[in-house]
């Protein structure tokens, strides 16, 4: 018989009444596998802390948004939002999953174009492109959506010197009905600014407009709030044709789909309140199927979809440091994983399950990372199992804008691995070394001898 | 002015090339040549073309017949009689006239008479005609016509008479034969020489293989059913064997049927039947003195057409559809229309939805579609798992394709809806109305599909409602005998909610079968377990080659060619560009998806005919750019000669259609390649490629015979 398990001795206040007829759920269902690969056996090989991704859970995320829409609109395209996570292997599922790449920034372009996306198969948003990249999407043909004014006179001044008619859309902001309004994208509708820009753009005679985009916030709740911004959108593109005869090929609906993760003071938890991606797709398709547009004047309808993809993909594996108590008597526990590498710990109360099993009891605990830094906090009160240094938890859906706004501060990065379809595990990016950490710096000569 | 010319010299070689089913140059101006052999009548038989073919022209019949020689090779055949049998004088000429002008006229109304029944004329006005002359002029010669040296037409095709048919190669001789065949083709034109049968054999060789093996057929049977039989005592006359035999084998058997085994027997089969007829008419018309010409020939040719179009079913024995006046053609065409158009007759159908659905059950399925309800399909929506519901599958809800749009899947009127059927719990089936909500929409007559199994309050239509191809109808549902939601799709013929299934395949849709590549299908039914979706149409391309009535285009190229098209539409509402220069005609079919050409006629040398070539098929599909077809072959090919002999048993010969097409933003370039295929070994002839910018065609460029042909369309008229 296996030795029980020490548990600490836990003095737990009496609370009367229950609060459903089954009772409380006290025990933790521990989380031992992955796609049916053990916690334990990736952290023995890849080290702890260690970012897991599901690739099937990404691909069955895509294919069931590309299903939402696909049979409510007979022309849909989906692009990666490239920020949201843009590890290549991560693009690549996508890729092959037949999405575009939509990119913010020279950098980003770049990495597009070497994952070998088609330069028309590229979206350019955000409000800084720099020269060099905007070059380069004008020879590829990339569809460049246009943030200010500045940007729009420049891309005349460039496509003079280019002797070709990028193909370009132009950003819209509105208020559609949630607050605070995000109206620092492009150009916006009620002022009477986005369709002044149209008819700059349609009179520059050196662009193509092709489409219209909006990005109206992130994680939006609020299925009407696309309602009015798709109808918003067709209502420019209905003036479009009917003032300038021009057809706009596409509209871009931009993201801002919610994951299944509980914001920070939101009640209840997330997998209750927020909308299913099918409502989502039913009031914009609804929207623009009702515009009236002739049905071979539709518009291909692009969505840039990055967090509701790509949340509940992504696994944190970590391990229990110490366990303390605090002045107050509160319990807290030390991870070997900080706020550095769970940039989103900020805004979610991330769901945190242990990696091995426990008896019933738990117990309320602070979970702080290991930086030395007072806000290193990934829970301020979290209930956990009794749990012993050397053990593992799992931090669930952290697969969007981790592993692309995480950085390296007093710890690195740790590795990042792919559990394909087979439950193969694929190292996709090696934990950092010093080494790498300190390739890019230069040590002047005098400073070379620390004891002259 | 040039066309004019051109126009009038060929109704005149035509006038002469149709005595053999013909259109071709040569053979006409073959026949034109032999016919002077014996001058006068080669003088009486083109004054009376001429004469004619102004007629009808200034008269304003029909100008297509009139081109095509139809009301004038009677005369020629009267003028070409008269010429022959009688001697110069003045009476001569005016019986000529009188007698051209009733050839005419009863050639015009014969003709139309007969076309009523789809039945050809051929040579009966001249009979007519020419046994009125004989009639009226008599033995007491009341006309004033002298017959020359003593030759009676009467006598012309009599029995016995020694003179008419060589006695100096008696026997089975090879010369004696080839002597007869020659002198048999020559008493067509009424002569009786070796050397013009000779040249009229070469010309209708030049112009059909089938024709001559026909005419070799008919002439051999005639030959052994008499040897057989022995039914003329003393040989089988060559004007029999010409006029009436051999015409009958070439008619029957490759001009108004299109060639095959069973043509070719119903052609040998009409042989002896035309040895009775010869022998029974000569016999009854002997008591008036009256030769019986090719009268047996038109008889027994009118009859069996008649027969057989008064069948139900063509089967294999399919009478000459669209007459090309060439067998070859006639039966390069046909073969290769039943293979690329016999789709044309169903109306084309899109999915009813939208993205990717299953079939969960097929025609025949094992639930419900049995019996007369046995042609219907249900679709559902699966996720990668083939699974049709999301955790827990409770509620319809969890379905996916609960709540999804049902499409009109063509242009029609909304006949019934059914509206007020609750959806059902998922496991419950309401057996008391089955069909739960539905809409039916009637596309044509005697044509109506039905979606059923709709939400309740979901339905967008009301009965009387015009809806287009993609409008939204409702929302798939659970009501009616549906344990779980899923979308029942049928075409009927009748207008009711229940009424029997009828087999109908959806026009254009991409389809794979569990684990295999999609795959593109044309006119086809879905089998239960596959997965389809609508295929997307590429708009520019589509816009590109939307040629409507009252198309213009200007076409030019770098070396001074322009031609001029315009799209017209026929009496049978067929579309067809025109090209005013060159007078080329090419008709062409648009469904919304796909453009194809489905026949050429007229100059080979235009710039439409090699667009023609390069656009033969184009499909708007933006998922499978790409497609391949096959050209009917040429009927005129040296190099085909020995094929065209065999093809109406077996073809092992294929003309090659094959085209990509790359999008590089608005720009699509398509290339195109034809082959020549021998059984397997294909040979390039063609390569082709047309450029479309911004949903324009702007130019195309054809490589044959090492030359390169580049056209442009003049922009300002595009």
């Amino acid at each position: 018989m296996e030795k029980l398990k020490y548990e600490r001795p836990l003095i737990k206040k009496m609370n009367t009444g229950i609060p459903n007829k089954f009772g409380q759920k006290a025990a933790f269902e521990p989380v031992k596998y992955i796609d049916e690969v053990p916690v334990k056996q990736l952290i023995e090989k890849f080290g702890s802390p260690l970012f897991v991704l599901s690739e099937q859970r990404i691909r069955r995320n895509y294919r069931a948004a590309v299903r939402a829409f696909s049979t409510r609109y007979p022309k849909v395209q989906f692009a990666w939002s490239y920020k949201t996570n843009y590890l290549n292997a991560v693009c690549n599922i996508f890729h092959q999953e037949g999405s575009w790449a939509e990119v913010v920034s020279g950098f980003e372009y770049h990495k597009a174009i070497n994952n070998g996306i088609p330069g028309e198969q590229i979206i350019f948003n955000g409000p800084y492109k720099d020269a060099e990249a905007l070059n380069l999407a004008i020879e590829n043909g990339s569809l460049i959506h246009i943030d200010h004014f500045d940007e729009l006179y420049n891309l005349i001044t460039l496509c003079k010197s280019h002797h070709k008619k990028p193909k370009v859309a132009v950003r819209v902001n509105m208020d559609t009905g949630v607050y605070p309004v995000w109206d620092r994208f492009g150009f916006n509708y009620e002022n009477g600014q986005a369709w002044s820009t149209i008819t700059k753009v349609l009179e520059s005679g050196v662009l193509q407009l092709a489409g219209l985009h909006c990005h109206i916030g992130t994680f939006v709740l609020s299925v009407n709030a696309y309602k009015a911004a798709a109808s918003k959108l067709c209502d420019l593109a209905m003036k479009c044709k009917s003032q300038h005869n021009h057809i706009i090929q596409y509209l871009d609906m931009g993201g801002g789909f919610p994951s299944v993760n509980t914001l920070k003071g939101y009640h209840p938890s997330g997998a209750d309140a927020i909308p299913s991606i099918d409502e989502y797709a039913e009031v914009i398709t609804e929207t623009i199927l009702n515009a009236g547009f002739e049905k071979d004047d539709l518009p291909l309808l692009i969505l840039e979809t990055g967090r509701a993809l790509i949340d509940d993909a992504g696994y944190l594996l970590g391990t229990v440091v110490a366990n303390k108590r605090l002045s107050d008597g509160r319990k807290a526990t030390i991870v070997d994983f900080g706020v550095n590498v769970l940039f989103t710990s900020f805004w979610y109360e991330h769901k945190i399950s242990p990696a091995q099993d426990a008896t019933q009891h738990t117990e309320e605990t602070v979970l702080y990372g290991p930086l030395c830094m007072n806000i290193d906090v990934l829970r301020e009160s979290v209930n956990l199992p009794l749990l012993n240094a050397g053990d593992h938890l799992v931090v669930h859906k952290v697969g969007a804008y981790n592993m692309t706004q995480w950085m390296q501060f007093i710890n690195l990065r740790p590795a990042v691995v792919l559990i394909d379809k087979s439950s193969n595990v694929h190292l996709i990016r090696q934990p950092e070394t010093l080494e790498y950490l300190q390739t890019p710096e230069l040590l002047p000569d005098y400073l070379k001898i620390v004891h002259g | 002015m040039k066309s004019a010319i051109e126009y009038h010299t060929k109704s005149l070689l035509n006038s002469y090339a149709i005595l053999f089913f013909s259109q071709n140059k040569v053979l006409g101006t073959l026949l034109l040549l032999v016919s002077f052999f014996n001058i006068p009548a080669g003088l009486t038989g083109l004054v009376c073309v001429i004469f004619a073919l102004t007629t009808v022209n200034q008269l304003g019949f029909h100008r297509d017949f009139t081109h095509k020689g139809l009301y004038s090779f009677n005369a020629l055949l009267f003028g070409l009689a008269f010429g022959m049998f009688y001697q110069t004088n003045l009476a001569f000429l005016l019986w000529l006239m009188v007698g051209c002008i009733i050839t005419i006229v009863l050639s015009i109304i014969l003709s139309a008479w007969l076309s009523k029944y789809n039945l050809p004329v051929l040579s009966i006005p001249f009979i007519i005609t020419y046994w009125l002359v004989i009639l009226a002029t008599g033995t007491d010669n009341t006309t004033g016509l002298l017959p020359k040296d003593g030759l009676l037409p009467n006598q012309f095709s009599s029995l016995g008479s020694q003179h008419l048919f060589s006695t100096s190669a008696q026997g089975n001789s090879i010369f004696y034969f080839a002597d007869l065949f020659f002198r048999a083709l020559s008493a067509i034109i009424f002569q009786n020489n070796v050397i013009v049968g000779l040249i009229i054999a070469i010309g209708i060789f030049i112009h059909s293989r089938i024709s001559f093996s026909l005419l070799l057929i008919g002439f051999f049977t005639a030959c052994c059913f008499h040897k057989i039989t022995g039914m003329y005592p003393d040989d089988v006359s060559y004007y029999h064997l010409g006029a009436n035999f051999m015409m009958v084998s070439a008619a029957i058997g490759g001009f108004f049927l299109i060639p095959s085994l069973r043509s070719y027997l119903w052609a040998i089969i009409s042989i002896p039947a035309s040895f009775l007829l010869v022998n029974a008419l000569t016999k009854l018309l002997g008591i008036y003195n009256l030769p019986v010409f090719s009268l047996p020939f038109c008889l027994i040719t009118i009859s069996l057409l008649y027969f057989f179009t008064l069948r139900i079913t063509a089967n294999k024995l399919q009478l000459t559809p669209i007459q090309h006046y060439s067998p070859e053609k006639n039966l390069y065409q046909y073969t290769n229309n039943v293979k690329r158009l016999d789709n044309l007759k169903y109306l084309p159908l899109n999915l009813p939805f939208m993205g990717e659905w299953t079939v969960s059950q097929g025609y025949n399925g094992d639930i419900t579609h049995k019996d007369d309800w046995a042609n219907a399909l249900d679709f559902v929506i699966t996720d990668e798992e083939q699974k049709t519901f999301e955790y827990p599958g409770t509620r319809p809800e969890h379905f996916y394709c609960f709540n999804k749009p049902v499409l009109a899947c063509a242009d029609g009127v909304v006949e019934t809806v059914a509206d007020n059927i609750e959806d059902n719990t998922i496991g419950q089936i309401n057996t008391l109305q089955n069909w739960g909500n539905t809409v039916v929409i009637k596309h044509a007559d005697d044509l109506y599909s039905k979606v059923s199994h709709l939400k309740k309050n979901s339905i967008k239509v009301k009965p009387g409602d015009v809806v287009k191809q993609g409008d939204q109808l409702a929302l798939c549902g659970n009501s009616g005998r549906s344990p779980e939601p899923h979308l029942h799709f049928q075409l009927q013929l009748t207008p009711y909610i229940g009424s029997k299934t009828l087999k109908y395949p959806f026009a254009d849709y991409t389809g794979h079968n569990l684990g295999a590549p999609d795959k593109y299908f044309a006119y086809s039914i879905p089998e239960e377990g596959m997965v389809i979706s609508p295929v997307e149409i590429n708009i520019l391309l589509k816009q590109a080659f939307a040629f409507e009535p009252g198309y213009y285009g200007v076409i030019e190229t770098p070396d001074g060619r322009k031609e001029t098209w315009e799209v017209y539409k026929d009496a049978y509402n067929g579309r067809y560009l025109y090209s005013k220069q060159t007078g080329a005609v090419a008709y062409f079919v648009n469904n919304g998806y796909e453009f194809y050409f489905t026949a050429f006629y007229g100059d080979e040398k235009s710039l439409l005919y090699l667009f023609y070539l390069a656009a033969y098929r184009i499909n708007f599909s933006s998922t499978y750019p790409g497609v391949s077809d096959n050209y009917p072959l040429p009927a005129n090919k040296f190099g085909l000669w020995l094929h065209d002999i065999v093809a109406p048993f077996c073809q092992f010969v294929k003309h090659t259609y094959l085209n990509q097409y790359q999008i590089n933003r608005d720009e699509i370039s398509i290339a195109a390649n034809a082959q020549y295929c021998f059984l397997n070994k294909c040979n390039s002839i063609m390569e082709a490629e047309i450029r479309i910018a911004n949903n324009k065609l702007k130019t195309f460029s054809v490589k044959m015979n090492n030359q390169i042909t580049e056209a442009t369309w003049d922009s300002a008229n595009n």
